[in-house]
């Protein structure tokens, strides 16, 4: 028995024969060129994946040959395995009613979005909303407040929005008043009263007084104009009262001095020439000023200052370096700016409390002056009342804990009088109850009885008129109109005659024809029934009459409508309409609704060629489409209606010349081919007459085409014009 | 339940794959041509049988085995003359057969003219049976004609937007029915020069006349087999059961008994087969004016034991006995009928 070696066992004894010494690891392959080596380097390009037989795999010609993945890795343990085709014919995605659909905010990039969002907002301006509103109000904007405003509405705004109230009311039931009309005032007071909303009263504030200044005075924020930002009136005021103590026009410290000197100091560089508009003369000058400034004392009880000298000659002298003296600078640097009311600097040792603002200090002062010790061993002469009673004190819940009493020994107790002796299992179903037992794992449960409480007892008529409420309603014409074509042939339902019967029940009833409601079947369960009157409501409407089969066409728009509100929000609809679904063939509704018949036929024209009517045994219709060569292509074109035909021509000369050949076999009586005739003879009908002639009856042994007198010249002349040549 | 025949009387076996056409031969219809996934026609002669070694009912005899398709042979067309027969099949070529001599005549169809996809049905038709209607995959009905030695096809009917799957040609001659996926069936009048469509809803996939022409049993792909006139497409009875489903297959349906019933091969898919034994196929007969089951016939398996098939899962496929085609002997009104499906045994049913 002779084998052959294996190439591995050839190469195995090669090695052991060229280096018999190696006992440990694999010994290099002998250096022959024929032989081997596999320990040697290949660089990957030239790697190739086999098989266990050391064949190259080859995966087919058209599913990647030799190479299929990477280095030809497919289908190996390796690699990635194709995925094989399945087709989706009967079982399309977009059929499938629990796919994932995909809405158009799904290919949108977040500039998309982002563009789409904004489209949804349609607003007006902050400062035009706000023109009656406080919202630029610079006192308030200002304040700590201010600090914390939300842009937009508050939610109290948008609560009194959505009840009604509009910017600028007032808030109130509304008054019934005389139209205001400003621009006639003619004294007489007739015109009618109507109702209006109550006028906006301002909101009165009533700040604590705790600065100095006048009574009245607000800072000079009355004058800034309209939609001025709060930083920038902060830094006039700041201007303005650069000069004075260290509290601001606010009653609060100034927390923004450095804003206020950088401000100034962006001020004096002014340009070249030295005009009214940048003039810096005077800090904080009002340069269109008119009238002599009336220098008041803004603070009562402080010393009047000394009014600075401006030497406007050196504007450049505020940012000198100027000498300070030690303390002063120690105690600038220590504090702050902050000097006393009397414009000093705090007494040595001394330094300003923090606790000027009522809100800090109210905070700041729980830690900073703690309530005084209690001296050891003071007792008070005042005693406790209720001392021994908090000394046994229990808990409701302990004692409930401790209580062995049930509800009904309670209410013995109490002296209530008894419940009805009713559980809550007396009103359970036995479903629900086992419901219970598997949820619990109790098996002891009290029975189920399903009682209904009395409340809620419904009669028995009540439980046959529950479903009746929820059968469609159908308007009485078309319930009518689908009674008169329900009786017809093509009727709904023509192939279950329960079930037509059922309808026709359900019509007479909706129409009015019937007083009671049909019965219910007893094969049908209430579900089923309620169904079945859908479906009949469904059939039904198809009978509508016209209008209202008109007006059903358009269908209402599905935009979207904005609730009104001033910020112009848009609900929560989708971004993009999706369109309407395709309308349905109507014969496949019908179909779907078993109403064969008028409704799902249609009739087309159909040109069979002349050789296939003869073949069928039957004479050829009116139009017949040509033959070429005994075979006809796939053209369905038909002859035009030839213009001969009018005249009794037949045909053109090809098809005239087919028809010929039958003409001498045009023996037997042929006005309407009984089906049964199969003669080919009898059936190979004089065809060129028949096409002549739509009429059924035709007598064989004339030809009227040919036999009536031809029409005069005239009336070729007219139809053909100038090409009358070719007919004779 | 009366007298509708539910004996099995014979099996016809030999088919080493699905049997998809069975038909008897033209009046008196002694024979039985049965066309099969194995690619070839067998010509059987029910009424002379042997006694079978594996089964209780006996062996038909065959008589003729006729192999020229290259794939499965799907529909079958006995001339009036019992002469010729027509097979129509995957290879989009339909034969024309000489049963003596088990050569064939004819082919129609190739690449000039011929169907493109899988030829579905197929039909004498015309006078003397000079013409061949078929139906394919191709959406389109072509009519050959036998007299002429044209390789194209006289017509085609292309008005189909799906697969054409039945095709059925009046008695009278005059009128061409065509079956389609796309729900409707057409009725291509010739005498007229006219189609009618009739939408059925669901995919049509057999038709069967009755003997005046004048209604069609429409077999669709709802589970429903309904008997429609033709005068003016109304559906004048449908039969259905709760426990039949067809949804999937092609399962024919035919007019039988005199046209008393409408008798129908089951696709095995319905509730009640769930966990059940499904090698054992039924057929199911209505009465055809009250639409009530009459009969619900067990079809055994038949011939040797099944083989195994793993299927792609690499679990043990179940095997339907689905009952896919059907006849009745002499056009409905013989005493017997045979059904053929997946098992490849075609069983005959007698009194």
């Amino acid at each position: 028995m002779s084998y052959k070696r294996s190439r591995a066992n050839y190469e195995a004894d090669l090695t052991a024969q060229q280096s018999p010494y190696v006992v440990f690891g694999t010994p290099l392959p002998p250096l022959d060129p024929d032989v081997r080596d596999d320990g040697s380097y290949v660089p990957v390009w030239k790697q190739e994946v086999r098989d266990e037989r050391g064949r190259k795999r080859f995966h087919g010609a058209f599913t990647g040959g030799f190479s299929a993945g990477y280095f030809n890795t497919v289908g190996s343990k390796e690699g990635w395995t194709p995925s094989t085709f399945v087709s989706s014919r009967s079982n399309r995605r977009k059929d499938d009613a629990n796919a994932a659909q995909m809405r158009a905010e799904d290919f949108m990039d977040e500039e998309d979005l982002a563009d789409a969002e904004e489209s949804r907002r349609i607003q007006t301006t902050a400062a035009f909303a706000g023109l009656g509103s406080t919202q630029d109000d610079v006192s308030r904007a200002t304040n700590l407040m201010g600090l914390f405003r939300r842009e937009g509405d508050t939610m109290g705004a948008k609560l009194l929005k959505k009840m009604g109230w509009k910017e600028g009311q007032g808030i109130g039931p509304k008054i019934r008043r005389k139209a205001r009309l400003e621009l006639r005032q003619d004294g007489t007071d007739k015109t009618d009263s109507f109702l209006f909303a109550p006028e906006n009263v301002p909101m009165i504030k009533f700040n604590r007084k705790i600065d100095h200044k006048g009574l009245g005075y607000a800072g000079q924020s009355g004058r800034t104009p309209l939609g001025l930002s709060a930083r920038s009136s902060v830094a006039n005021i700041s201007d303005e009262d650069e000069d004075d103590d260290g509290s601001g026009g606010f009653g609060r410290p100034k927390f923004s001095l450095s804003v206020g000197r950088k401000k100034e100091k962006e001020k004096t560089r002014g340009g070249i020439g030295m005009g009214i508009l940048n003039d810096t003369g005077s800090d904080g000058e009002d340069p269109y000023e008119i009238g002599p400034r009336i220098s008041y004392n803004r603070v009562i009880g402080g010393d009047k200052k000394k009014k600075k000298t401006t030497t406007s000659t050196n504007p450049a002298l505020k940012t000198q370096p100027k000498f300070i003296p030690r303390k002063t600078g120690l105690a600038k640097v220590a504090l702050g700016v902050r000097k006393c009311h009397d414009g000093r600097l705090p007494l040595e040792g001394f330094v300003w409390g923090k606790g000027d603002d009522p809100l800090i200090s109210a905070i700041s002062s729980e830690g900073k002056y703690p309530p005084p010790n209690i001296p050891p061993g003071w007792v008070s002469s005042r005693k406790p009342k209720a001392q021994a009673a908090s000394k046994d004190f229990v808990s409701t819940a302990d004692a409930a804990k401790t209580s062995t009493l049930d509800p009904k020994a309670r209410a013995a107790l109490l002296g209530e009088k008894q419940l009805p002796g009713k559980s809550v299992f007396d009103f359970m179903s036995a479903a629900a109850r086992e419901h219970l037992v598997t949820v619990t794992g109790k098996t002891d449960l009290p029975p189920a009885r399903g009682e209904i409480p009395a409340g809620f007892m419904v009669s028995e008529a009540e439980r046959l008129q529950e479903p009746l409420s929820r059968v469609p309603k159908l308007d009485k014409e078309a319930a009518v109109a689908a009674l008169a074509r329900g009786t017809g042939a093509g009727a709904p339902y023509a192939d279950n005659d329960a079930k037509r019967s059922r309808y026709r029940a359900y019509l007479e009833h909706q129409a009015g024809f019937r007083k009671e409601f049909p019965t219910k079947p007893p094969d049908l369960n209430n579900e089923e029934w309620l169904r079945e009157f859908g479906e009949f409501f469904n059939c039904a409407r198809i009978f509508k009459p016209m209008t209202g089969f008109m007006a059903s066409r358009f269908t209402t728009s599905s935009g979207t409508t904005s609730n009104g509100g001033s910020n112009g929000e848009v609900g929560d609809k989708e971004l993009i309409s999706k369109p309407p679904p395709k309308p349905k063939d109507p014969a496949e509704e019908a179909a779907k609704l078993g109403m064969y018949g008028p409704l799902t036929r249609s009739v087309a024209d159909f040109y069979p060629t002349r050789l296939l009517c003869k073949r069928l045994g039957v004479k050829a219709p009116a139009l017949v489409q040509p033959e070429d060569d005994g075979a006809a292509g796939n053209s369905k074109k038909p002859n035009a209606p030839s213009p001969f035909g009018v005249f009794g021509g037949g045909a053109p000369m090809s098809q005239g010349s087919v028809g010929m050949e039958f003409t001498s076999a045009a023996e037997s009586p042929v006005g309407g081919i009984p089906a049964e005739t199969t003669s080919t003879q009898g059936l190979g009908v004089d065809t060129s007459k028949m096409t002549a002639t739509p009429v059924e009856v035709i007598d064989p042994t004339k030809n009227e085409a040919l036999e009536s007198t031809r029409a005069g010249d005239e009336v070729f002349k007219a139809i053909f014009g100038d090409s009358d040549d070719d007919d004779d | 339940m009366s007298d509708f025949p539910q004996r099995p009387i014979a099996q016809l076996l030999g088919s080493n794959g699905p049997v998809h056409a069975v038909t008897y031969s033209a009046s008196p219809g002694t024979y039985i041509l049965t066309g099969s996934a194995d690619r070839s026609i067998r010509l059987y002669n029910p009424s002379s049988t042997t006694p079978n070694s594996t089964s209780p009912i006996p062996q038909a005899r065959l008589i003729q085995t006729y192999s020229a398709h290259g794939y499965e042979v799907l529909s079958l067309s006995v001339s009036a003359s019992n002469a010729h027969f027509l097979s129509a099949g995957g290879d989009r070529s339909i034969f024309l057969w000489d049963v003596a001599t088990a050569q064939t005549v004819r082919r129609l169809g190739g690449p000039q003219g011929g169907h493109t996809g899988r030829v579905n049905a197929v039909s004498f038709a015309g006078v003397e049976d000079s013409l061949v209607v078929s139906g394919g995959m191709d959406c389109a009905v072509r009519i050959w004609d036998l007299r002429s030695q044209s390789h194209k096809p006289l017509m085609v009917l292309s008005e189909a937007k799906d697969a054409v799957t039945s095709v059925a040609v009046t008695p009278d001659g005059g009128e061409i029915l065509a079956g389609s996926v796309d729900g409707r069936v057409r009725g291509y009048d010739a005498r007229m020069g006219r189609v009618v469509t009739d939408v059925v809803g669901a995919s049509v996939t057999s038709l069967c006349l009755a003997r005046d022409g004048e209604t069609v049993l429409v077999g669709a792909l709802d589970s429903k087999v309904r008997l429609m006139d033709r005068r003016d497409g109304v559906c004048l009875r449908g039969y259905e059961d709760a426990g039949w489903r067809n949804e999937e297959l092609r399962v024919q349906s035919v007019l039988g008994g005199r046209e008393r019933w409408v008798v129908a091969g089951d696709e095995m898919a319905g509730e009640a087969e769930v966990g059940r034994d499904v090698s054992e196929g039924r057929v199911w007969a209505w009465d055809l004016m009250t639409g009530e089951v009459v009969a619900k016939v067990r079809v055994p398996w038949g011939g040797e034991q099944r083989k195994k098939v793993i299927g792609k899962d690499g679990k043990e496929k179940e095997r339907k006995n689905v009952v896919s085609c059907i006849d009745w002997k002499e056009g409905g009104f013989g005493d017997q009928f045979c059904v053929g499906g997946t098992s490849g045994v075609v069983t005959v049913f007698g009194q």
